[in-house]
C-alpha cells in the first residue's frame, strides 16, 4: 500500500536560475529565475500535463526532472532516491524524453536503426543480431515497419519521425517519459495518431508521462492532471476535468477563454485578454508573479506577499491570494 | 553604451593581447641560436677587462642582462620595452627602436596605398558581379576573385616589372603604347635613383653638415617617412638641392607616386580579391532585404535602389576585413619589398632572421602587431559608429 | 563457441558496414551532383587531378633528374656537360651538347666516345645515361667556344653512337678539352608528350644547363607534399584544440580563445619567419621518450576524473554537473610532469636487464594491460559495476567469432598503441625521432602548422558550438551516451563540412606561403626542385632570362589556383542551402 501511496517522482521546491554575465570576469549581474521553486508530485501509472505559455520554464523543469541540467536548489526524487546521486545509467536507463522537434532530436548522419539503437549500445544492453531484432521490435510497436531501420531520418514525415523519437525513448523499457511538446510540430490529424499512439502504449506498459505543451485542447485529450507554469512557479494544479471545469487561478480562466469555442450555442464565454507583456524572469515582480496582469490584482496585498499553492476546493491547488471561486466568472477589465 | 565607453572597453581588451605577443617575441629570443653577446663583443669576447678581471663576454652578458634568470629577463625586457629601449641591432649598429620607426613608415605606405587600390577594384567589380549574378561578367569576377588570391606575390611583383618596367625586346608593354623608353614605371625604389631623399637617412638633412633646414620647423625633423605627405613639405632650399629635375614638391610627390604603384599593386591584388567576393556576397545578401524591396517598390530607378539602399549597407561588414587585409599586405611586404628594393619592415624582418639578429626581429614582430591590432581598433570604432547594434553586445 | 555460432553476428556486422558505405556513396553522389553544376569547381577538380598525376608520375614525364649537375656527373669521366642556360624551344635546346676531356682520353688511351644523354635517375635511384644515336654532326668546339675542323671528330662507320678522335687532335697537348654538338635520334629519349622535334627543354635550362621543365616537374611533389602535411596536421591540431574549446566552453575555452587572439595579432608570415629563425639550431625533431607517455596519461586522467574530483573538490561529484575544467586542467598538469619521470626510471630498468624483442613485446603488453586496467578502475566505473555478468561481458569484448567488430576506433587505437609502443621503446637514445632529417623544409612545415592551426581552432570551435545546441546532442545525452561518442559519432560527424572546404583552401594558401619562405632563402636548399626557390634562383637573371621566373610561378599559380576553385566548388557542396 505505501508503495502505491508514495510518488514516483516527487518535486520540492526545484529552482534552476541562470546566471547573466558580460564576460568571463565580469561578476554575475543577474539570474534568469527559469525554475522557481516549484513543488509537483507524479504517482505511479499517471500522465501530468504541464502547460504555460513559452518563456514560463516548462521546458527547463522538463529537463530538470531528466538531470540534463545541474539545478539551482531543491531536491528531485525518482522512487524516492534524488536523481542527482542516482547511478547515471539507471537513471537514463529508467527516465526518458521525447523532444518537440523530431527531425532536430536525431542525428542527420545516423541511420534510423543506429538511432534506435543507440540507448541500447550505450547502456550495453544488447549488440549484434540481438539488437536488430530489438530495433525491429520497436519500429513494430511505433506503427513502423521493420524493414524502415535502414533509412534516415530525412526520409521520413514528421509524424513519423515523432514515433522514430518514441520507439528510441522506449528502447531502454524506462518507467517515465517526459514528453516535451510532442506534437507542436505536427499537423492536427498526425497530431491525433500519435496521442493515440501515446494512449496505448501507456495502457500498455504502464508508463507514467509528463506532458509539456502549451495546447490545452491536447492536454485536456491526454491529461489526467494539469499543472498551470506561469513564471517558472505552478499556479494552478487540478485534475484534468476540475481544471477545465472551475479554473481557480486568475491566469488560468484567462488562459481557458483562450481557446476557441467550437459551437456557438453555449453560454457565451467572454474572452479574457490579458494586458501587459510577461515580465523578464530576470527581474521578477515581488509577491504574486502575475499581479502586474491579473484583472483582480489588490493593491498592496498582490504586489507584497507570494501567494502559496494551496488547496481549495474540489482538489485544487492553486496559489492565488484570490481563488475564483467554482462557477465564478472574472470581472472584465476595460481598455 | 557610451562611444566612449566603447573605445576604452575595446583598448583594455587589447593589454592581455599585447602582453601576450611580448611573451612570444620573448620566448623567440630565448631559443634562437645566437648569442647576442657574442654578436655584439664580436672578436674581442676574450679579452679581460684588466679592473673587473672578466671577459668582455661576460661584461656583455651582464650589461645585457642575460646572467639573469628568464623571468627577470622577461622582466627587464618589459620594462625597457615601456621605456622605449627596445635593445641594439647587430646587423645595422643602431639602436632597433630606430631601426623599426624607420622602416615602419615605408611598409604602412605601401599598405595603405595598397588598399586604396584594391578598394575601389574590388568593390566595383563585386558591385557589378552581384548586379548581373550569374552572368557572363559574374563568373568572370568570381574567377578572378579566386586567381587574385592564387597568385604569388613575389611572382606578380617581378611579372609586373616585366610588364611595365622593360622594354619591348625583353617583353614589356608600354614602349609601344606609350612612346616611352624602357617601360613606363619605375620598378625600382621609392624614389628616382639620381635623387638622394630628403629624410632621417640623407646627410642632406642634417643640419650641422649641410646647414640646411629640410622641413618647416614645426614638421618632424627628417620627416615623417611617409613620402607621399613629406613630398608636400620638403622646402625650397631642400628641394633646390636634391636634383635639378625635381623643383617643385608636385614634382616630387609625382615621382613618389609613380615609385608605387607597382608594389602596391602587387600587395593590393590579393585584399581586391577577397573584397569582391565579400561586396558580391553582401549585397546579394542586402538586395533580398525588405528594405530594398520597398525601395524597388516606390518605382525608384534600379541603379538608386543598388547604389544608394542597397550598397550603403552593403558595406558596413566589408569595414570588418579592412583590418584584415593591413595585416594581410604587411605580411605580404615581407616578400615584395626586396623585390622592388625598398627598405620597409619586410626587408628588415628578412635580414634580421638570415644574420640572427633577434632584437630586430622582436622588434618588428612587435610593431607588425601593434600596427594590426590597431587598424583593428579603428575599424572596430568605426564599426561601432557606423552600426550602432555593435555596441549593445 | 565454433565459427559457425558467430554467423549471425557477422552477418549483422556486414550489414553495418555495408549501410554504411551506402551512405557515403549517397553523400558522394549527392556532392557531385551539386559540384558538377558548376564550371569553375570542375576545372579546379581537373588542375588538382592533373598536377597530383604529374607529380606521381614526374620520373617518367621528366627529362632529366632534377637534382643533376656537375658534380653528380663527376663519377663519369670521360663525359661532362657544359652549362648553358637556353630560352624554350630555342635551336640550343634541340642539340645535345656534350662536353669531352680529352686529357682523360689520353689518360685511358682510348681514341672516342659514346654519345650520352643527360643523367636519368633509374628505379633504384642510381644515375645512368642512355647511349644516343647521332643523325646530325654539327660542330665541335674547344673550350675557349673556337671552332675545330669537323674532320678531326668523326662518327664510327657502323656505329652511329660512337665518336673517333683523329689522332691529330689527340697528340696536340694544347687542347685539352672539346665540346660536341650533334643532333640525335632515340626512341626512349623522345617523349610521346612533346611537340615533334623537340626532345628536351621546353621551359628552357637554367644557367647551369639543367632544364627547367624537368625541375618544374619533381617540384610539384615538394609542393604537394608540404600542401598536404602542412595541412592535415594544422586540421587535426586545430580539431583537438578547437574541439576542446568548444565543447568545454567555460574558462578553458577563454584562454584558448585568448591565445589564438595573440596569433592573429601578428600576421602570419612575420610569425612564420619568427618560428623558423627560432628553429634554426634543430637538427632533428626528437622529444624525450618518457614523452610517450603522455597520451597513455592523459587518457588516465579523463577517466579518473571523478576521483580526482572526490580528493580535490569534495562534494561536488553527487551532481551531474560538469567537472571544472580548470582544476582538471592542473590536475592534468601535474601529472604529466611528474609522472613519467617515475616511469622513466622503470623503463630504463627494465631495458637494461633484458633488451630482446620477446620483452619488448610482453612489456608493450604490460603497459597496455595496465593502462586499459586503470582505465576500468575509475571510481564511478566502479560505482556503477556490478559482478554479475561480468565474465560474459569481458568474453563478448573478445568475441573472435565476428571479426567485424574489431573495426572500431577503440581497437585502432590500441593497436597503433602497441605499434608505437613497440618501436618506441627501441631508441638506444632514449628519444623518440620524430622527424630525422631536419631539414629547413621540414622548418617552414612546422612553422606553417605553428601559424596554422588557430584558424581553424576557432572554425571547430564555431562549429561545435553550433551543433552542441542540436536537440540531437541532448537526446544522445539523455539516453546516456558519453562524451566521447557524443564528440566523435554525433558533433564531429556534422561539423567537419566546413573543415573540408577550409583544409581544401589551405592546401592551395600553403604551397603559395611554403614557396614565398623559399623565395626569401628560408626553405630549400640553394639548387632544390623548389618553385619558390626556383622563382628566387630566376631573379639573378631576371629579366633577360624571363623564363627562369615565369614557369616556375606559373606552376605555383596554377596548383594554388586549382585547390582554390577545388575548395570554393566543395563550399557550395557543404553550403547547408544546397541540401536535398
Amino acid at each position: 500500500m505505501s508503495e502505491e501511496s508514495s510518488p514516483l517522482i516527487e518535486i520540492r521546491n526545484a529552482r534552476k536560475w541562470f546566471p547573466i554575465k558580460a564576460g568571463m570576469f565580469s561578476p554575475v549581474t543577474a539570474h534568469v529565475r527559469a525554475v522557481d521553486g516549484v513543488d509537483l508530485d507524479i504517482q505511479r501509472g499517471e500522465t501530468v500535463g504541464i502547460v504555460g505559455e513559452s518563456g514560463c520554464g516548462k521546458t527547463t523543469l522538463g529537463r530538470l526532472i531528466m538531470g540534463l541540467i545541474p539545478r539551482t536548489e531543491g531536491t528531485i526524487q525518482f522512487e524516492g532516491v534524488d536523481i542527482y546521486s542516482m547511478k547515471r545509467k539507471e537513471l537514463r536507463r529508467r527516465l526518458q524524453i521525447v523532444f518537440q522537434d523530431p527531425g532536430g532530436s536525431m542525428n542527420p548522419r545516423m541511420s534510423v536503426r543506429s538511432i534506435i539503437a543507440e540507448p541500447l549500445i550505450v547502456n550495453g544492453l544488447a549488440d549484434g543480431a540481438e539488437l536488430t531484432k530489438k530495433v525491429a521490435d520497436l519500429l513494430t510497436i511505433v506503427g513502423l515497419k521493420p524493414n524502415h531501420m535502414t533509412r534516415f531520418p530525412h526520409e521520413f514525415s514528421g509524424g513519423q519521425k515523432q514515433r522514430i523519437a518514441l520507439a528510441r525513448a522506449l528502447s531502454l523499457d524506462p518507467d517515465f517519459i517526459l514528453l516535451d511538446e510532442p506534437t507542436s510540430a505536427l499537423d492536427v490529424s498526425v497530431q491525433a495518431q500519435v496521442l493515440n499512439l501515446l494512449d496505448s502504449i501507456q495502457k500498455e506498459r504502464g508508463l507514467t508521462f509528463i506532458f509539456i505543451t502549451h495546447s490545452l485542447n491536447v492536454v485536456n485529450h491526454i491529461s489526467d492532471r494539469v499543472a498551470v507554469m506561469y513564471l517558472g512557479k505552478i499556479v494552478e494544479i487540478a485534475k484534468t476535468d476540475e481544471l477545465f471545469a472551475n479554473p481557480a487561478h486568475p491566469y488560468t480562466h484567462a488562459l481557458l477563454s483562450a481557446i476557441p469555442q467550437p459551437t456557438v450555442e453555449d453560454k457565451k464565454k467572454e474572452r479574457i485578454v490579458l494586458s501587459g507583456d510577461v515580465p523578464s524572469p530576470a527581474n521578477p515582480p515581488t509577491g504574486c508573479s502575475f499581479h502586474t496582469r491579473c484583472p483582480i490584482a489588490v493593491e498592496g496585498k498582490c504586489d507584497v506577499v507570494e501567494p502559496e499553492l494551496n488547496v481549495v476546493l474540489g482538489g485544487h491547488k492553486v496559489a492565488c491570494h484570490f481563488p475564483v471561486e467554482a462557477g465564478g466568472s472574472l470581472p472584465m477589465v476595460d481598455d | 553604451m557610451k562611444t566612449s565607453e566603447f573605445i576604452v572597453r575595446r583598448i583594455i581588451l587589447l593589454i592581455p593581447v599585447m602582453i601576450g605577443v611580448t611573451v612570444f617575441t620573448f620566448s623567440i629570443a630565448q631559443i634562437i641560436p645566437a648569442d647576442p653577446a657574442a654578436i655584439l663583443c664580436g672578436e674581442r669576447c676574450g679579452l679581460v677587462d684588466p679592473v673587473t678581471g672578466k671577459t668582455m663576454l661576460e661584461l656583455q652578458r651582464e650589461r645585457l642582462g642575460l646572467d639573469e634568470p628568464v623571468v627577470e629577463q622577461f622582466r627587464l625586457y618589459l620594462v625597457n620595452l615601456a621605456e622605449g629601449d627596445w635593445g641594439d641591432s647587430t646587423t645595422y649598429n643602431r639602436p632597433t627602436s630606430e631601426v623599426v620607426r624607420d622602416a615602419a613608415p615605408v611598409t604602412l605606405e605601401m599598405a595603405l596605398f595598397a588598399l586604396l587600390m584594391a578598394y575601389p577594384i574590388g568593390i566595383t567589380l563585386g558591385i557589378l558581379s552581384a548586379v548581373w549574378q550569374d552572368q557572363v561578367f559574374d563568373h568572370i569576377s568570381r574567377f578572378l576573385a579566386i586567381a587574385f588570391v592564387s597568385l604569388p606575390i613575389f611572382w606578380l611583383a617581378m611579372m609586373l616589372q616585366l610588364i611595365f618596367g622593360t622594354g619591348p625586346d625583353v617583353g614589356g608593354i608600354c614602349d609601344p603604347i606609350f612612346g616611352t623608353e624602357g617601360g613606363c614605371l619605375p620598378i625600382y625604389g621609392r624614389h628616382d635613383t639620381a635623387l638622394t631623399y630628403p629624410d632621417r637617412t640623407s646627410s642632406l638633412c642634417d643640419t650641422a653638415i649641410s646647414g640646411i633646414a629640410c622641413y618647416p620647423s614645426w614638421y618632424p625633423s627628417g620627416g615623417t617617412g611617409f613620402h607621399l605627405v613629406d613630398s608636400w613639405f620638403v622646402t625650397d632650399e631642400a628641394l633646390a638641392n636634391i636634383h635639378p629635375d625635381y623643383s617643385s614638391n608636385s614634382k616630387l610627390f609625382n615621382d613618389t607616386l609613380v615609385h608605387l604603384v607597382l608594389p602596391s599593386f602587387t600587395l593590393g591584388i590579393a585584399s581586391a580579391g577577397s573584397l569582391l567576393r565579400y561586396m558580391r556576397a553582401s549585397l546579394l545578401e542586402v538586395m533580398n532585404e525588405d528594405y530594398v524591396r520597398t525601395a524597388r517598390a516606390k518605382g525608384l530607378s534600379e541603379s538608386r535602389v543598388i547604389l544608394v539602399h542597397a550598397c550603403r549597407n552593403a558595406l558596413v561588414p566589408i569595414l570588418t576585413i579592412l583590418g584584415f587585409s593591413i595585416g594581410g599586405a604587411i605580411g605580404g611586404a615581407v616578400l615584395t619589398e626586396s623585390i622592388f628594393a625598398f627598405y620597409g619592415m619586410g626587408n628588415v624582418a628578412v635580414d634580421a632572421i638570415i644574420n640572427l639578429d633577434y632584437s630586430v626581429l622582436m622588434g618588428v614582430t612587435l610593431i607588425t602587431a601593434i600596427i594590426f591590432l590597431m587598424s583593428n581598433l579603428i575599424v572596430d570604432i568605426l564599426y561601432g559608429v557606423v552600426d550602432p547594434r555593435v555596441r549593445l553586445e | 563457441m565454433s565459427w559457425e555460432d558467430g554467423s549471425e553476428d557477422r552477418a549483422e556486422s556486414r550489414r553495418r558496414i555495408l549501410e554504411r558505405a551506402a551512405q557515403a556513396k549517397y553523400d558522394l553522389q549527392r556532392g557531385w551532383k551539386i559540384y558538377r553544376r558548376s564550371l569553375l569547381a570542375v576545372a579546379g577538380l581537373l588542375m588538382v587531378i592533373s598536377i597530383s598525376v604529374v607529380s606521381i608520375f614526374a620520373d617518367d614525364i621528366a627529362v632529366e633528374h632534377p637534382g643533376r649537375n656537375l658534380q653528380d656527373t663527376r663519377d663519369v669521366w670521360h663525359i661532362d656537360y657544359e652549362p648553358r642556360k637556353a630560352a624554350p624551344f630555342s635551336e640550343e635546346c634541340d642539340t645535345r651538347n656534350q662536353k669531352v676531356s680529352l686529357t682523360t682520353l689520353r689518360r685511358w688511351d682510348a681514341n672516342g666516345t659514346n654519345a650520352l644523354s643527360p643523367v636519368k635517375i633509374a628505379e633504384d635511384n642510381s644515375f645512368y645515361e642512355d647511349i644516343l644515336v647521332v643523325t646530325e654532326f654539327k660542330e665541335v668546339v674547344d673550350r675557349n667556344g673556337n671552332s675545330i675542323s669537323l674532320d678531326l671528330v668523326y662518327l664510327d662507320p657502323t656505329n652511329n653512337s660512337y665518336f673517333w678522335i683523329a689522332d691529330e687532335l689527340m697528340e696536340n697537348n694544347s687542347v685539352t678539352q672539346i665540346k660536341l654538338i650533334y643532333k640525335f635520334e632515340n626512341e626512349e629519349m623522345h617523349h610521346w608528350w612533346m611537340p615533334e622535334g623537340y626532345d628536351v627543354c621546353i621551359f628552357g635550362t637554367n644557367d647551369e644547363g639543367q632544364d627547367l621543365f624537368s625541375k618544374i616537374l619533381y617540384g610539384s611533389r615538394v609542393s604537394l607534399t608540404i600542401g598536404f602535411t602542412v595541412a592535415t596536421l594544422t586540421v587535426i591540431i586545430g580539431t583537438i584544440i578547437g574541439s576542446i574549446s568548444g565543447y568545454f566552453g567555460g574558462r578553458v575555452d577563454e584562454v584558448i580563445m585568448r591565445i589564438t587572439d595573440i596569433f592573429f595579432a601578428v600576421p602570419g608570415l612575420i610569425l612564420a619567419l619568427a618560428f623558423v629563425a627560432a628553429l634554426q639550431a634543430i637538427d632533428n625533431l626528437a622529444i624525450p621518450l618518457a614523452l610517450a607517455f603522455l597520451p597513455l596519461i592523459l587518457m588516465l586522467i579523463v577517466p579518473f576524473r571523478s576521483a580526482i574530483i572526490s580528493v580535490f573538490m569534495p562534494g561536488s561529484e553527487d551532481t551531474l554537473s560538469r567537472i571544472e575544467p580548470a582544476a582538471l586542467l592542473a590536475v592534468g598538469l601535474v601529472a604529466v610532469l611528474l609522472l613519467p619521470l617515475g616511469l622513466y626510471g622503470i623503463w630504463e630498468g627494465l631495458f637494461e636487464t633484458s633488451d630482446t624483442r620477446t620483452w619488448r613485446l610482453f612489456f608493450t603488453f604490460i603497459v597496455i594491460s595496465v593502462f586499459a586496467g586503470l582505465l576500468t578502475l575509475d571510481s564511478r566505473m566502479t560505482k556503477n559495476f556490478s559482478i554479475e555478468g561480468f565474465s560474459e561481458r569481458a568474453l563478448n569484448t573478445l568475441n573472435w567469432k565476428n571479426p567485424y567488430r574489431y573495426l572500431t576506433l577503440r581497437t585502432a587505437i590500441i593497436f597503433f598503441a602497441a605499434i608505437i609502443l613497440f618501436s618506441w621503446s627501441d631508441d638506444a637514445d632514449n628519444q623518440i625521432v620524430i622527424i630525422d632529417n631536419f631539414d629547413r623544409l621540414w622548418k617552414i612545415q612546422i612553422a606553417l602548422v605553428f601559424t596554422g592551426w588557430p584558424g581553424y581552432a576557432r572554425l571547430i570551435r564555431g562549429q561545435v558550438l553550433y551543433v552542441k545546441e542540436m536537440t540531437f546532442v541532448e537526446a544522445a545525452k539523455s539516453v546516456g551516451a558519453p562524451s566521447g561518442r557524443i564528440m566523435f559519432r554525433h558533433i564531429l560527424p556534422n561539423a567537419w563540412a566546413p573543415l573540408l572546404v577550409a583544409f581544401t583552401l589551405d592546401i592551395g594558401g600553403t604551397i603559395l606561403s611554403a614557396s614565398g619562405l623559399s623565395f626569401i632563402g628560408l626553405g630549400a636548399e640553394p639548387g632544390a626542385a623548389e618553385w619558390g626557390k626556383l622563382v628566387s634562383d630566376g631573379r639573378a637573371h631576371f629579366p633577360q632570362d624571363y623564363w627562369l621566373v615565369l614557369f616556375p610561378g606559373l606552376a605555383i599559380a596554377y596548383t594554388t589556383l586549382g585547390f582554390n576553385l577545388l575548395g570554393d566548388g566543395l563550399r557550395d557542396v557543404v553550403d547547408p542551402k544546397n541540401r536535398r
